[in-house]
């Protein structure tokens, strides 16, 4: 291991922490759509020379981990390093090219100092809509990544300092929304600069090589911190599995196999067995599988200093091709979230097997997206598009807590009167769901009920949600989560809607029901402790 | 019988409580410090009264205004000594407090984190009723339903009720009229209704807000109560403000209804004294540090200005009322250095607190702290450290360095040493960058300004590492909050939520918005019986670009709002967009989502002559071996009050104040003051 002075190292590293978080607030603060800057839907981070990812703001898991894969991918397969130059920005949205899905848009920016590159910055933004067969970009009945939106190779959108503004109105001609894209878009883009001006200014205090030098340190000691964690387990293979409901398309739940080999202070997670790439768009490509496992063996490992590349050094992962989490070009992806949370829970399972007093239960293991295209009276045209998520799983050592981010993602919800004030929609519902927590010593956290009446003239709702059928597991003898439902009153009358629901057509007065799943519970229900068996009563949680 | 001359300002502290007072007729200004009293904060309050009247020379006849800044609601809030409360919502949103916005900060951890929720579920109760996003009625309240409910409220045992319904910004009347009947049933409640509170759009931010308001109007109610019997016993019959959060004064009456808004009221002092100072030396962009033993707070005075901002966070709850700007983090004197697994060196936020407190006091600490450090560097000096009355343990000190960190890194002594300081140097650093980029501004146009009792050791090294030239050090940093609030006036913020485009179909509204913000601030200095001359009313916007999610608040220009005030507030906009954030969008609308309202009465004489500052002790400098600037020196340690006015002090220097002590490593040049503040410059 290198060993640059210990103080310069830790003076530097919170100094690189605090470049990706200063891009990050100028995302937060200027950006436009709900998408962004409620449910903090985007990620910043800064990478050295080689790209290499040094530093990341504390977001969302799934994006962090994936941007090292898609800037190798673009330096591999389309623009080299060595040709990316001062004054560029380089972005692609194509799950083919080490994206995810298209609405997440990868922006890249080469730092320069004296003609040499000495950094990389990076902001991912989930933009409101690509256009494609949906409003928000979920298409449920895709089933080519052609009929989920326009696709971008990795291109230069930004040529010496100017937005090549051709490009740009090809795409804002191909979105629902130009407007609200453009304007996320330029915030991306300012954030780029600034994390570039930033690392301008710590390449002028310390120097181009130092910051080289501790950039390479700061890897090695995560990396080394994460070979303590996992030499310290036995060795052994522990296989575990998890499920996504159908695809909307075929019936039936797919497996998510994984068998997590654990080998002196290497570990090596195979998912062989895992079932073929899905018709409709469940599937994940590398870069959300590899994602999903780095956040789930970075939390098992607890790792406490700053999360960079060098945890992923003694990961490998092995996906078979043409699977569900390792998908062949043109298969659809645009839901790619579902099974990245399930393979996220089911590496999590196979380590409960060797770390039974540090893993939970499931955790509610999806995203609730959904979106409604809404036509007003007047012919105004509006893309409401919202998500959301439910309970924690119950650890060994306490309850799960009811509604709140965990695991692979992590957000903010929308306020309903910020939602009310801006779209024809007025809720009647925004609470827990009781009963829906699994039961054990330790309980799963409770679900979220959201409840709305459509006002407009008329409308189609869509929505990607999953965990219906596949509940969120119990661990050690615990139940598993309440799943999820979606359903719409008309008329006094209940009509369930599937999980993946396409343009289904909504009139005034319809009110659209939805509940997310609850967390599994931990430990045997019959050990729990009599007080908290009360306080859950009293207070209506079950 | 004279007129009253005599203004008094009171600081309680956990420990002392400081106050300074004026004679307004001989501009004279005294300061002392006398203990608390726990049991009863108020009795504290009138000895170090009499106290002064005692040894200064007035009566309670002559006190002219009593300015008090507490932390009683902050402290209920930290120690969680709050009432039972319940909550009422809109049917259907009772979970909207426990649900709060999601998003959790340690995005690997796997086990929950602690969540503060203040009103649990069994308690919070939804009203049959609903306004809706324009403020329209869209359900009546049915009228059995709530009495029913109201059954279940009184039921719980709540000694204090929030109401929070949804859109309650935009109409009121159902919050008023649930309020209305649980009084009517139930007139010893506390109630606080949301539209009072916090009058803007986001329910979660409100109801926290309210919930929190309405579980410390029982705190605050018995505290008032407490104070006004002491004070009558002691024969004060002076008006008595509370400082609040944003660093104006309120009513005792006003407090009572809206205790949320005193949660900063005690580091507001400071900030206000920041302002003051900065002013006095025209030095207008400042940056106020407070460093105690575990937390450092940032404030920001620009162009003379406190910063403001219109929601906080206290204890890891959201508290949506203006506030001064303070940015807090944990690292201190009591800041613990340690190898984490990972084979680095870390800084805090571990803190070893008062108990165990530093390896040096001897206490049982084994990990080496900031503090013992700066004993082991000699910066400080065991012999005068609080005053000599506190024998340090420097062997202890330097054994738990070499074990727990020169030993595991291989470091020498000094090395290992110096490297802490840089660490957390580099943090506080940091975190003025922060506070400063946020808003787009840049370190290097500002001064520092330390006081607390941990920053006079660190002020000059961080402000190198930012690139800043000039620190100033106030004459007593130990009552500095005191002095500050001695010039705090009174201060209404009030504020109307509309979303609406900032273009010239909107003028009717934002008029008639404007009239009745104005007619309510009115009528509240009319209430403090605020006379016409001294009364000051100034509006701002909070301001985005169509569909953002943050606002910019802009000052708006005086009179009724016209095109050319919306063509002036759109410059204005734009050029505080392009400021914060490098860009703006003159294509895209720009629309207000609040409109605010500041009534000010002015209370002190902001223009009474400057104290002037005489040396009380005669001039004497020792050496001792200080580590600064990467080496031993026998450095020169001088007594600050032995300093005459305009004496300058070369560094590297050592400077002993009563209660901390400055560190001017070299190239710095100390002055000190005709006033006694001290002012520190690097040489270029």
């Amino acid at each position: 291991m290198m060993r640059p002075d210990p103080v310069l190292l830790e003076i530097v590293s919170a100094a690189l922490v605090s470049v990706a978080e200063e891009m990050s607030v100028t995302v937060w603060r200027t950006s436009r759509s709900t998408t962004v800057r409620e449910l903090l839907d985007y990620s910043t981070a800064v990478f050295d020379a080689k790209g290499r990812n040094v530093a990341q703001a504390a977001r969302m898991p799934v994006h962090l981990n994936s941007m090292e894969l898609c800037l190798h991918h673009i330096a591999a397969h389309h623009i080299p390093l060595d040709e990316w130059r001062d004054g560029e920005v380089i972005v692609t949205n194509d799950p083919y090219c080490g994206g995810q899905h298209l609405p997440d848009f990868i922006a890249f920016k080469p730092v320069f100092k004296d003609g040499q590159r000495i950094a990389i910055t990076c902001v991912l933004i989930h933009h409101v809509d690509v256009g494609g067969g949906a409003a928000g970009g979920y298409n449920a009945k895709a089933v080519e990544v052609f009929q989920e939106g326009l696709r971008l190779p990795p291109v230069r959108i930004v040529r010496d300092g100017k937005m090549q503004e051709d490009l740009f109105a090809t795409i804002l001609q191909n979105v629902r929304e130009p407007e609200t894209f453009r304007g996320d878009f330029l915030s991306q883009i300012a954030a780029l600069d600034v994390g570039a001006r930033a690392m301008l200014r710590l390449a002028d205090r310390y120097g181009v090589d130092a910051l080289d030098e501790i950039g390479a340190a700061l890897l090695d000691h995560a990396e080394h911190e994460m070979r303590n964690a996992l030499e310290a387990l036995p060795d052994g293979t522990y296989i575990a599995e998890d499920f996504v409901d159908g695809d909307g398309i075929e019936e039936g739940a797919k497996r998510i196999s994984v068998a997590l080999t654990i080998k002196g202070s290497d570990i090596a997670l195979d998912f062989t067995g895992t079932a073929a790439q899905a018709k409709g768009p469940i599937n994940a490509t590398m870069a959300t599988t590899t994602s999903a496992v780095y956040y789930a063996v970075i939390a098992a490992c607890g790792v406490t200093a700053t999360v960079n590349a060098g945890c992923y050094r003694p990961i490998t992962v092995t996906a078979p091709e043409g699977s569900l989490v390792n998908a062949n070009f043109p298969a659809p992806v645009s839901m790619r979230m579902l099974p990245g949370h399930k393979i996220a829970t089911a590496v999590l399972r196979a380590f409960a097997q060797v770390l039974p007093d540090r893993i939970p239960a499931s955790y509610y293991g999806t995203t609730f997206n959904h979106a409604v295209n809404i036509r007003r009276a007047d012919g105004r045209r509006q893309v409401y598009f919202d998500s959301e998520l439910g309970g924690w799983g119950a650890h060994p050592e306490r309850d799960g807590p009811n509604g709140l981010a965990a695991g692979f993602h992590n957000g903010q919800n929308t306020p309903i009167e910020m939602i009310e004030a801006l779209f024809p929609l007025r809720f009647t519902s925004y609470g827990l769901v009781p009963g829906s927590g699994g039961a054990g010593r330790m309980r799963g956290g409770l679900g979220i009920v959201r409840e709305w009446e459509f006002l407009a003239e008329s409308g189609l709702l869509n929505s990607a949600f999953d965990a219906f059928d596949s509940l969120p597991y119990g661990l050690d003898g615990g139940q598993p989560g309440r799943g999820g439902t979606l359903s719409v009153v008309r008329d006094g009358v209940t009509t369930a809607l599937a999980a993946k629901t396409i343009g289904h057509a909504l009139r005034p007065g319809d009110i659209v029901r939805m509940e997310t799943p609850g967390g599994g519970g931990h430990g045997d229900p019959g050990l729990r402790d009599a007080a908290a068996v009360a306080e859950d009563k009293a207070d209506g949680y079950v | 019988m004279s007129k009253p001359r005599i203004t008094i300002a009171v600081d309680i502290g956990g420990t002392f409580t400081d106050l300074e007072f004026r004679d307004t007729d001989t501009g004279a200004a005294h300061s002392l410090k006398s203990p608390t009293t726990p049991d009863n904060p108020a009795r504290g309050l009138t000895d170090a009264i009499a106290l002064a009247g005692e040894r200064f020379g007035f009566t309670t006849a002559d006190i002219a205004l009593i300015l008090h800044g507490t932390t009683i609601a902050t402290n209920a809030v930290l120690t969680r000594d709050l009432p039972a409360g319940a909550l009422i919502t809109t049917e259907g949103f009772e979970d909207v407090l426990e649900i709060g916005r999601h998003a959790r900060s340690d995005i690997y951890a796997l086990r929950g984190p602690d969540r503060s929720i203040l009103v649990p579920r069994r308690h919070r109760f939804g009203a049959p009723g609903r306004i809706g996003a324009s403020g329209e009625v869209v359900r009546e309240i049915d009228v059995s339903a709530l009495d029913a409910m109201i059954e279940r409220v009184v039921a719980s045992g709540a000694k204090a009720t929030a109401i929070c319904l949804l859109n309650a910004y935009a109409n009121p009347t159902q919050e008023i009229a649930i309020r209305d009947r649980l009084l009517a049933r139930c007139p010893e409640m506390a109630v606080s209704c949301s539209h009072e509170v916090s009058p803007e759009i986001r329910e979660f931010e409100r109801t926290a807000t309210t919930v929190l308001n309405a579980l410390l109007v029982p705190v605050i109610a018995r505290y008032v109560s407490a104070l006004r019997t002491r004070l009558m016993d002691a024969q004060i019959t002076a008006p008595v403000y509370l400082i609040q959060s944003n660093g104006g004064a309120i009513s005792l009456d006003a407090a009572v209804q809206a205790p949320v808004k005193l949660l900063l009221s005690g580091p507001s002092g400071g900030v206000l004294a920041a302002q003051k100072l900065a002013n006095a030396l025209d030095t207008l962009d400042v940056v106020g540090v407070d460093m105690g033993g575990t937390s450092y707070d940032v404030a920001v005075v620009a162009g003379g200005e406190r910063t403001v901002v219109t929601q906080g966070e206290i204890d890891g709850l959201p508290v949506r009322v203006p506030m001064v700007e303070m940015n807090t983090i944990g690292a201190g004197g009591g800041s613990i250095a340690f190898v984490d697994p990972s084979g680095r060196l870390q800084v805090g936020p571990r803190s070893a607190g008062a108990v165990p407190g530093p390896v040096c006091y001897n206490r049982g600490g084994t990990e080496p702290t900031v503090t013992d450090v700066n004993l082991i560097l000699g910066r400080l000096d065991p012999a005068t450290f609080l005053g000599g009355r506190f024998a340090l343990d420097l062997d202890g000190a330097r054994a738990a360095l070499r074990d727990r960190i020169e030993e595991p890194l291989s470091l020498t002594p000094d090395h290992a040493a110096s490297g802490i300081l840089a660490v957390v140097n580099a943090k506080l650093a940091a975190s003025i960058k922060f506070s400063l980029f946020a808003k787009g501004l840049d370190p290097r146009d500002f001064a520092l300004m330390s006081f607390g009792g941990a920053g006079g050791l660190h002020a000059i090294e961080v402000a190198e590492e930012l690139g800043m030239t000039q620190v100033i050090f106030p004459r007593d940093p130990s009552t500095f909050s005191a002095h500050g609030i001695l010039f705090s006036d009174i201060q209404h913020d009030l504020s109307r939520t509309e979303i609406l485009p900032l273009a010239a179909e909107s003028l009717p509204a934002l008029n008639a918005m404007a009239d009745d913000l104005r007619t309510r601030g009115s009528a509240l200095l009319d209430q403090d019986k605020m006379p016409e001359d001294k009364r000051i009313l100034t509006l701002t916007a909070d301001l985005r670009y169509r569909g953002q999610a943050f606002e910019l608040m802009t000052a708006v220009p005086d009179g009724a709002l016209t095109a050319e005030t919306l063509a002036v507030l759109r410059t204005r906009f734009e050029e505080q967009h392009r400021q914060r954030f490098s860009f703006d969008d003159p294509k895209e609308a720009v629309e207000l989502v609040t409109l605010r309202l500041t009534a000010i009465g002015v209370l002190g004489e902001a223009d009474l002559p400057p104290v002037p500052y005489v040396p009380s002790e005669s001039a004497s400098v020792t050496h001792r071996p200080v580590h600064v600037d990467g080496a031993w020196f026998d450095t020169p340690v001088h007594r600050q009050l032995s300093l005459a006015a305009g004496s300058i002090v070369t560094g590297p220097a050592i400077i002993e104040q009563e209660y901390t002590t400055l560190l001017i490593p070299g190239r710095w040049l100390l002055t000190m003051t005709a006033t006694g503040d001290m002012t520190a410059r690097k040489q270029p």
